[in-house]
C-alpha cells in the first residue's frame, strides 16, 4: 500500500503541489489525469524522491519517510520498493536489453549473475522482447524500448511502479503495443501508479482515475463513473478538451 | 647553411641513438597523463557538482594552465616552487628535475583533461542517471556504472588528442636539461654539427609513435561505441534527447562548413 500524505512541492516560489493526499491499495491501478503543468509527474517523482517534497509524508508499505527531511537510508528504502518507467525510456545506452534490466538486479539487490540473466530474460520474453536481448537501445524502437523499460521496472518485482507518461514520446503506431504490455502486467495484480495522457486507457484499465489541477486532486473515482459523469466543472472542459469521444460515450 | 655537409646515413645511424631515451620520453608522457587524470578528476568534480569555493578555485587553475605557454611553466615551476616550499622550510634542491617536469605536465594535462571529464560527463542525460536511482543505485554506483563508462566513450577521442600532444610536448624538458629524446638530440647535434639528420630522425620517431597511439585510440573507440553504431550508422544521432557526442559534433561542424563553402 502506498501513503502519501500532505505532499507539497514547490521550485522556489512557484508551489507545484499544493498539499496533495492519496492512498493506493495493493493490486490497484491508478491512472493520474490532468492538464500540463497540473504536477502529475512531479507529484510521482516525490514517491521514490527523484524530486524531494518541500513537505508531507510518504509511505510505501510499512516503510514511512518525511518529505522535508528524508534521511539516505529512507530514499534508499523507498527506491527499492518502487520502479519507475520514464517519459523518454531512460535506458542505459551503453548496455543491451539484458543488461538494462539485469543491472539493478546484480548491482542493488545482490542477485547472482547467472539467477539474474535468467529471470531478466523470462521478464524481456514476456514483454515480448525475446529475440532482442543483446540489442542497443540505439538498435530497437521507441515502442521496444519502452518495453525494455518496463521489463527493467518489472524484474526488480517492486511493491509499486511509476509510470510517467509512458506513451507520450512514442510515435502514435508505437503506443499500442506498449499499452499493451502494461495491460497485461495490470491484470496480474502488480500495483501501478500510471500518469498519463491516454484516455482510452485509464478509461479501461485503471481501477481509479485521480484528476489533478493546479496542484491539488480536483476529483477521484472509478474510472466509468469520471468519464461519464464528471462532477467538477474543470474535470468536464478537461475531458471535453482532452477526448472528444468521452463527450459521445455516455 | 650550418652544420656539416648532408649525409643520409647519419640519419639511420641516429635511430638507435634516439630511440636509447625514448623510455624516458614515454615514462614521462604515461605519467603526465596518470596524475593529469588525477588532477582532472579533482577540479572537474567541483564543477560538475558546483562546489561554491572550489568551483572559482578551479576555473582559475584551468584557465592559467590552459592560458599560458607550457614552456613558462615548465620554468616558473622548476625555479618558482622550490622558493615557495622555501617559506614553509622545505628543501627540494635534491629533488630530481624529471620530478618538476612531470609536475608541470601532469598539472598542464589535468586543466584539459578536467575540461574534458565535464564535457564528457554532461553529455550523459541526466535522464539516465535518475534511472539508475529509480533502480535503487547510490549516486556513486551511478556515476561509476552508468556515467563514466558513457563519458569515457565520449571524451576518448579528446584524450586521443591530449595523450599525442603530450608527447610532442615532452620535447620541451630538455629547456631543463631533461635527457629525453629531444634533449638526447641536442647533444647529438653538439657533437656532430649534423642538424638535419638528427632532426629528420626525430621527427620520423615522434611521428610514428603519435600515428600508432591514433591508431591504438581509434580501435578502442570503435570498441566503446560499439552500442551506438547503428545509431551513427542511421544519421540518426543529431535526433533530439539523443546525448551529444563530440564526434557528432564534429561531424556537425564538418557539414556545416562544407555547406557553407558551397554556398
Amino acid at each position: 500500500m502506498i501513503q502519501l500524505s500532505r505532499i507539497t512541492k514547490a521550485f522556489g516560489r512557484h508551489e507545484v503541489l499544493k498539499g496533495i493526499d492519496l492512498t493506493v491499495g495493493k493490486g490497484e491501478v491508478v491512472a493520474i489525469l490532468g492538464p500540463s503543468g497540473s504536477g502529475k509527474t512531479t507529484l510521482l517523482r516525490c514517491i521514490n524522491f527523484l524530486e524531494k517534497p518541500s513537505g508531507g509524508t510518504v509511505a510505501i508499505g510499512d516503510f514511512k519517510a518525511d518529505g522535508k527531511h528524508p534521511s539516505k537510508k529512507e530514499i534508499h528504502a523507498l527506491r527499492l520498493k518502487s520502479a519507475m518507467v520514464f517519459q523518454h525510456y531512460n535506458l542505459f545506452r551503453h548496455k543491451t536489453a539484458l543488461e538494462n534490466v539485469m543491472e539493478g538486479l546484480v548491482v542493488v539487490r545482490k542477485i547472482p549473475k547467472e539467477q539474474a540473466r535468467a529471470k531478466s530474460i523470462s521478464v524481456l520474453e514476456k514483454v515480448g522482447l525475446g529475440s532482442k536481448i543483446d540489442a542497443y537501445p540505439s538498435q530497437l524502437s521507441g515502442g521496444q524500448q519502452q518495453r525494455v523499460g518496463i521489463a527493467r521496472a518489472l524484474a526488480l518485482e517492486p511493491e509499486v511502479i511509476l509510470f510517467d507518461e509512458p506513451t507520450s514520446a512514442l510515435d502514435p503506431e508505437l503506443v499500442g503495443e506498449v499499452l499493451e504490455v502494461i495491460r497485461r502486467i495490470a491484470k496480474e495484480g502488480i500495483t501501478m501508479i500510471v500518469v498519463t495522457h491516454e484516455m482510452g486507457f485509464a478509461r479501461d484499465v485503471a481501477n481509479r482515475v485521480v484528476f489533478m489541477d493546479e496542484g491539488l486532486v480536483i476529483e477521484e473515482g472509478d474510472p466509468k463513473e469520471i468519464f461519464a459523469r464528471p462532477k467538477e466543472e474543470r474535470t468536464k472542459q478537461f475531458l471535453k478538451r482532452i477526448t472528444p469521444e468521452a463527450s459521445y460515450s455516455i | 647553411m650550418p652544420g656539416a655537409k648532408f649525409d643520409i646515413a647519419y640519419v639511420f645511424d641516429y635511430f638507435p641513438k634516439l630511440l636509447s631515451t625514448l623510455g624516458l620520453t614515454l615514462t614521462i608522457v604515461g605519467w603526465s597523463i596518470l596524475l593529469g587524470l588525477g588532477f582532472g578528476f579533482l577540479v572537474a568534480l567541483p564543477r560538475l557538482y558546483k562546489v561554491p569555493i572550489l568551483q572559482r578555485v578551479s576555473q582559475v587553475y584551468v584557465s592559467f594552465f590552459r592560458g599560458t605557454p607550457i614552456l613558462i611553466q615548465l620554468f616558473l615551476i622548476y625555479y618558482g616552487l622550490p622558493e615557495l616550499l622555501k617559506l614553509v622550510h622545505a628543501d627540494v634542491t635534491r629533488t630530481p628535475v624529471l620530478v618538476f617536469v612531470v609536475l608541470t605536465y601532469s598539472l598542464h594535462a589535468g586543466a584539459y583533461l578536467s575540461e574534458m571529464i565535464r564535457a564528457g560527463v554532461t553529455a550523459v542525460d541526466r535522464g539516465q542517471v535518475e534511472a539508475a536511482y529509480s533502480v535503487g543505485m547510490s549516486g556513486f554506483q551511478a556515476f561509476v556504472r552508468i556515467v563514466l563508462p558513457q563519458a569515457f566513450a565520449i571524451s576518448l577521442p579528446v584524450f586521443a588528442n591530449l595523450v599525442i600532444a603530450t608527447l610532442k610536448d615532452t620535447s620541451l624538458a630538455f629547456s631543463l636539461g631533461v635527457m629525453e629524446m629531444t634533449g638526447k638530440a641536442q647533444t647529438l647535434i653538439t657533437l656532430s654539427q649534423h642538424f638535419v639528420e638528427t632532426y629528420i630522425a626525430l621527427a620520423v620517431i615522434y611521428f610514428v609513435i603519435s600515428f600508432a597511439l591514433e591508431k591504438v585510440f581509434l580501435l578502442l573507440e570503435r570498441r566503446l561505441l560499439k552500442h551506438d553504431r547503428r545509431e551513427t550508422d542511421s544519421g540518426k544521432r543529431f535526433g533530439w534527447r539523443r546525448a551529444p557526442s563530440l564526434r557528432g559534433l564534429l561531424a556537425k561542424t564538418a557539414r556545416a562548413q562544407e555547406g557553407r563553402s558551397r554556398a
